[in-house]
């Protein structure tokens, strides 16, 4: 009988993330190449950083939800309700910068809420709980603004401190920050009891159920830690783009997804891997990047996208063939 | 599960459809004049044709237990890749009209091997095409709006398949009875054809059906080509109701078209489902879209909505396998 | 009884570790209602998957109408004429009665199927059979009993010359297998063959002419329903030499106090109003053949399903269990039969396996204590003795043994007093089973009381103090070991003679 391999670094993780590293660094030089050099430059690799920001905190959230062997795709609509509705309340009602920091986040979480009680708790398909959700999370922020872009405060105001999140004075701490929450989603994934019944429910939720675990619990819990990171997106969001406009954010969806199925996540739960993400995540950032610098349109991207989930997902159905 | 018949031929939870669309209609006429008038009749039904077209379609890999995502962004690609052949390529409508349905076919076969021979999970696969058909309309047409021939032009006689304007300029909207026709054939197909009974009997029993000789990888790949044949036709629809076709519209449709088959009784664990009975539910949905900005409600409500009622509907057929 | 249509003579069947059938054979004639009989695992099953394609023989011949045959497959076999109606009904509820019937062979009118035709021949079908069923009702709106009776109507309707009933009336009422009865004696005098796999001895006499008893994968021997006995058949059954001493006597001494009692247990039909007392430091055997609700008895005694009613004691308190952590927390710990899919998260490692039932207790604030997860994982290897190069390894890497071991971990980590051994050595090595019977002795010494359902008969009169037997949901008998003899317990697990 083959023995599945384990090798430290590479541990029960799909996709060797040395060769995702590699896939990164040839395509940044692919790219340098291709422009003529011109993609070396400083303002390229801002742009990338502030795409990785948020698509990074979502991707770090549906990894959790893909874990339990469900799905989300609500987060990208959901990114832009918690950016729309608190932004909002920002310029038109006067509510304080920190308070609508705060209210962003907590509508992600809300969410989170409502997409995990219904899965956990009412057996829905989580299919049906994202397209449900998604259009909720569209309709209610198009009501509040009364279909209306919000355009979140410039640097140069009071209130602008908020910006400070991706960078400050030129230091990268956007980066720093979704490093640092990153290790924390490594450590509760892999470190704590909550990662713990996460992945386990997710690999065999019967077999966790009958030793004695609230299985219900946690798989909510996964749905809430995603609504939290779908939140903190949305202010890297507005930081780094500073207008935000409803019934758009669908295309997140699948790239944040794209780069956590990429980095060796299964679609069927139970193996997960945050660095992945997070590699998966700059892979994408850069691929949009690269597109846009060689004269493409987003267009393009969206195509190439879906075609990397499929080859993705589907090297990880036939690996578990092989395996049974 | 209950098949009981209630009137005649309508089985019991398509009369409770029908009777929650009169109520439907009664509380709106009641909460608002403007309402009960034939302009308003008219546009209920403009909106119907290509969702009806949708919901007829997906109802079919809803039925085995999959379900297609792609059908929105789908249509909206297809016909402008139709638009851009008339405009740019100086090509007749006929020939726009077949490459629209002739995409959505292709779409079709490719979600088809997707779901049925490479094994993805339907919804992630068709998540995928739904990014990818998201780019190739715009793609292949230079990412502008379009515009089908109008109905006073040469060309613009297709639209007479939808709205028949007569000279003192009264519109009569025969759009109805090509849909109902529709929904005839494909009621027909569903219920008298082994391509219907076998896709049935794959939502009911995959593994039961493969062992009676049936070749179950043919007809799951003909459900979904089923659907983005159908796909393809409501881009024609589509296109002949709205003036201009822009790209990124789309998003969202497969909302309406899918909750409106859920609502009509479609399961979305597979088995169950009737063509009656989808297209009854897109009346209700197209009500809801029309109906609520009559009592005051804006356009955006009626995604709120939607996404409670698919989750409502979702949730009571939840509580009745709980009962049985 | 007409001539001889099927013969299977010398069928040799091995599966890794197994040696499933043993130079087996068999022979069945035209009208003749062949019982074949043995205990769980004898080999029944695998015989007939043989006969119709679902496994390949090892060796040994097939012949039938004459001709030497091997099928490759159900749909060869049924083409042929020979079909089995399965126990696990291989229905699409979602459909018609007559829609079942013909699927994959409709009737057509052009592009049209013919439900009209369908339905009238499926009513034709009905009547020739003598049953009353509706061929227009959906299939799952039937009772269980008509379900059947449906998967025998389709077997004849391919018109089938051989029909193998597994198991067929484990589901049934008295009424419908009296009907299900009528059906066979009718195709009897239209020559049809059948084999009738069943336990149940009052049925046995009453429909079949003759009986063929297998026993631990071989061939005892066949006897005319008329001339012999029940006495005569389980003698076959079992009659084997017990290699390993039985357990004269009962280990727990007379004043042991009872640590778990369980009263008026009813969870659907397979459990009815089952109550038992476990005393501390006993195995307590569960005894009983496939179907007899001890596995269900043991899922709502642990919540791990719904139950109707019934009221769980443990050290003499009254506890409410509705859920498998409540279970656990009172000090029950679960292992059911299908370690793989119910025991053991198989891609996880032993460790996270043996810590799955206490995580509170390897807790370091909000961390997961690894080094003491690591360091309890090690002290049960090597207490249990189970190989593996490392607690590290994913425990799908390990044997049958082995895995049952790190289950065994689980829940002694969680320092459950009451252990439920659903079939505890269930594919697993004659070595690794005997280490299972020590540490199960071990465990008991030590103070913990067991729960053994086991369908081995050598296992039940090795292991247990005493015995409870379960038939058809209901407990028909509870016995000391030193009075426990396989017949006792065979009698008990098999339907009366009324």
């Amino acid at each position: 009988m083959e023995k599945i391999k384990q090798n430290a670094f590479v541990k029960k993780v799909g996709f060797n993330r040395i060769v995702l590293i590699f896939v990164l660094l040839l395509m940044y030089l692919a790219f340098g190449a291709l422009t003529g050099g011109s993609f070396f430059g400083f303002s390229r690799i801002m742009n990338t950083l502030n795409y990785v920001y948020f698509l990074g905190f979502l991707s770090l959230g549906v990894t959790f939800v893909i874990a339990t062997g469900g799905i989300d795709f609500s987060i990208g609509p959901v990114m832009f309700c918690c950016s729309l509705v608190s932004g909002y309340c920002l310029t038109t009602y006067g509510v304080p910068m920190a308070p609508s920091l705060i209210m962003s986040i907590l509508i992600g979480v809300l969410f989170g809420v409502f997409n995990g009680y219904l899965v956990a708790y009412w057996k829905v398909p989580p299919f049906i709980v994202s397209m449900a959700s998604m259009n909720i999370a569209k309709g209610i922020a198009a009501v509040f603004t009364k279909t209306q872009s919000v355009s979140w405060p410039q640097s140069t105001t009071d209130d602008g401190w908020y910006r400070n999140f991706i960078n400050m004075n030129g230091i990268p701490v956007g980066l720093f920050i979704f490093l640092g929450i990153s290790v924390i989603c490594a450590i509760v994934l892999n470190k704590t009891k909550w990662g713990r019944y996460i992945l386990c429910l997710g690999s065999n939720e019967e077999a966790v159920r009958l030793s004695g675990v609230n299985v219900k619990k946690w798989k909510m819990l996964a749905y809430i830690i995603c609504g939290t990171l779908v939140g903190v997106a949305s202010i890297f969001f507005v930081a780094a783009y500073t207008t935000v406009q409803p019934g758009y954010g669908d295309q997140y969806n699948n790239e944040a997804i794209a780069g956590c199925v990429m980095g060796g996540t299964s679609m069927a739960g139970g193996l997960a891997s945050i660095s992945g993400t997070v590699i998966g995540v700059f892979i994408i950032s850069l691929l949009q990047q690269g597109i846009l610098a060689l004269g493409f349109t987003k267009e393009y991207q969206y195509i190439i996208t879906g075609l990397i989930v499929i080859a993705a997902v589907y090297s990880d159905v036939s690996a578990r063939r092989r395996r049974n | 599960m209950a098949n009981k018949k209630a009137f005649g031929k309508l089985k019991g939870r398509e009369a409770m459809v029908l009777a929650i669309i009169v109520a439907m209609i009664a509380l709106f006429s009641i909460l608002s004049p403007t309402f009960r008038t034939y302009p308003t009749l008219v546009s209920v039904l403009d909106n119907t044709y290509y969702i009806t077209l949708m919901a007829l379609g997906v109802t079919f890999p809803l039925i085995t237990g999959g379900v297609d995502l792609s059908i929105g962004t789908g249509l909206v690609s297809y016909a402008l890749i139709g638009g851009f052949l008339i405009f740019q390529k100086g090509m007749p409508v006929g020939v726009a009209i077949a490459v629209c349905i002739g995409f959505g076919v292709l779409i079709g076969v490719f979600n088809g091997v997707l779901v049925a021979i490479m094994d993805l999970p339907p919804f992630l696969a068709t998540l995928c095409t739904c990014m990818i058909t998201r780019g190739l309309g715009p793609a292949l047409c230079g990412g502008f709006g379009v515009s089908w021939p109008s109905s006073i032009s040469a060309d613009g006689g297709f639209r007479k398949i939808f709205k028949f304007v007569t000279a003192e300029g009264t519109v009569i909207p025969i759009g109805i009875v090509f849909m109902i026709i529709l929904v005839a054939i494909m009621s027909f197909v569903l219920d008298h054809t082994r391509v219907g009974r076998y896709t049935i009997a794959i939502g009911s029993n995959k593994e039961a059906t493969r062992l009676a000789g049936v070749n179950i990888k043919f007809y799951h790949v003909l459900a979904y080509v089923i659907s983005g044949l159908f796909a393809g036709m409501a881009g024609v629809a589509y296109a002949a109701t709205y003036a201009t076709i822009y790209p990124g519209a789309g998003a969202g449709f497969e909302l309406d078209a899918i909750g409106g088959a859920i609502v009509g009784g479609v399961s979305a664990s597979g088995g169950v489902g009737t063509i009656l009975g989808s297209f009854l539910g897109v009346i209700v949905i197209c009500l809801m879209k029309v109906g609520l900005p009559f009592i005051g409600l804006q356009a955006n409500w009626q995604q709120i909505f939607t996404g409670i009622v698919l989750i409502a509907a979702v949730l009571v057929d939840v509580l009745k396998k709980k009962k049985d | 009884m007409g001539e001889i249509i099927l013969t299977m003579k010398g069928i040799d069947k091995s599966f890794p570790g197994v040696h499933a059938l043993d130079h087996v054979d068999l022979e069945v004639r035209k009208g003749e209602v062949l019982a074949l009989m043995g205990e769980n695992g004898a080999g029944k099953s695998t015989l007939m998957k043989v006969l119709t394609g679902i496994y390949k023989k090892d060796s040994g011949t097939i012949t039938y109408e004459g001709k030497e045959v091997e099928f490759k497959n159900t749909r060869e076999a049924q083409d042929a004429g020979i079909v089995i109606v399965h126990q696990e009904l291989n229905m699409l509820g979602h459909l018609t009665v007559a829609q079942n019937l013909f699927i994959g062979r409709e009737f057509k009118k052009g592009i049209r199927i013919d439900d009209k035709k369908m339905n009238e021949e499926a009513a034709k079908l009905f009547e020739r059979l003598n049953v009353h069923i509706d061929p227009t009702e959906t299939m799952s709106n039937l009772t269980v009993g008509k379900q059947q009776m449906c998967e025998i109507a389709k077997a004849v309707s391919f018109d089938a010359k051989v029909i193998i009933f597994d198991e067929p009336s484990a589901a049934l009422t008295e009424s419908e297998i009296e009907e299900m009865f009528k059906i066979i004696r009718d195709l009897k005098k239209k020559d049809i063959a059948m084999v009738y796999i069943s336990h149940r001895m009052d049925e046995i006499k009453v429909i079949t002419d003759r009986v063929t008893v297998m026993r631990d994968g071989t061939y005892v021997g066949t006897l005319i329903t008329e001339e012999c006995t029940k006495e005569d058949i389980i003698n076959m059954m079992v009659g084997r030499v017990i290699y390993e001493d039985p357990k004269t006597e009962s280990a727990v001494p007379k004043d042991a106090p009872v640590v778990l009692k369980v009263e008026h247990l009813n969870a659907g039909r397979m459990v009815q109003d089952v109550s038992f007392e476990l005393r501390k430091g006993e195995i307590l055997g569960f005894s009983g053949l496939m179907g007899a609700g001890r596995t269900e008895t043991a899922r709502a005694l642990f919540g791990a399903d719904p139950k109707e009613s019934g009221d769980i004691y443990i050290n003499g308190q009254k506890v409410t269990i509705n859920n498998p952590q409540d279970a656990v927390n009172c000090g029950i710990g679960y292992l059911s039969e299908d370690r793989k899919r119910f025991g053991i998260v198989v891609q996880k490692t032993i460790a996270e396996n043996t810590t799955m039932a206490s995580m509170k207790d390897f807790m370091n604030g909000i961390f997961i204590d690894k080094k003491k997860e690591t360091d309890v994982a090690n002290q049960y290897v090597e207490a249990l003795a189970t190989k593996t190069p490392g607690v590290d390894e994913l425990v799908v890497n390990l044997s049958g043994g082995n895995q049952q071991k790190v289950v065994i971990a689980k829940w002694l980590t969680r320092n459950s007093d009451i252990l439920i051994f659903d079939e505890p050595t269930r594919g697993i090595d004659v070595g690794a089973k005997n280490e299972i019977y020590k540490l199960m002795n071990r465990l008991v010494a030590e103070g913990k009381s067991i729960i053994m359902i086991s369908s081995e008969m050598t296992e039940i009169l090795r292991m247990s103090d005493r015995i409870v037997v379960m038939c058809e949901g209901k407990k028909t008998g509870e016995l000391d070991i030193s009075e426990a003899k396989q017949e006792t317990i065979m009698n008990l697990a098999t339907r009366e003679i009324e």
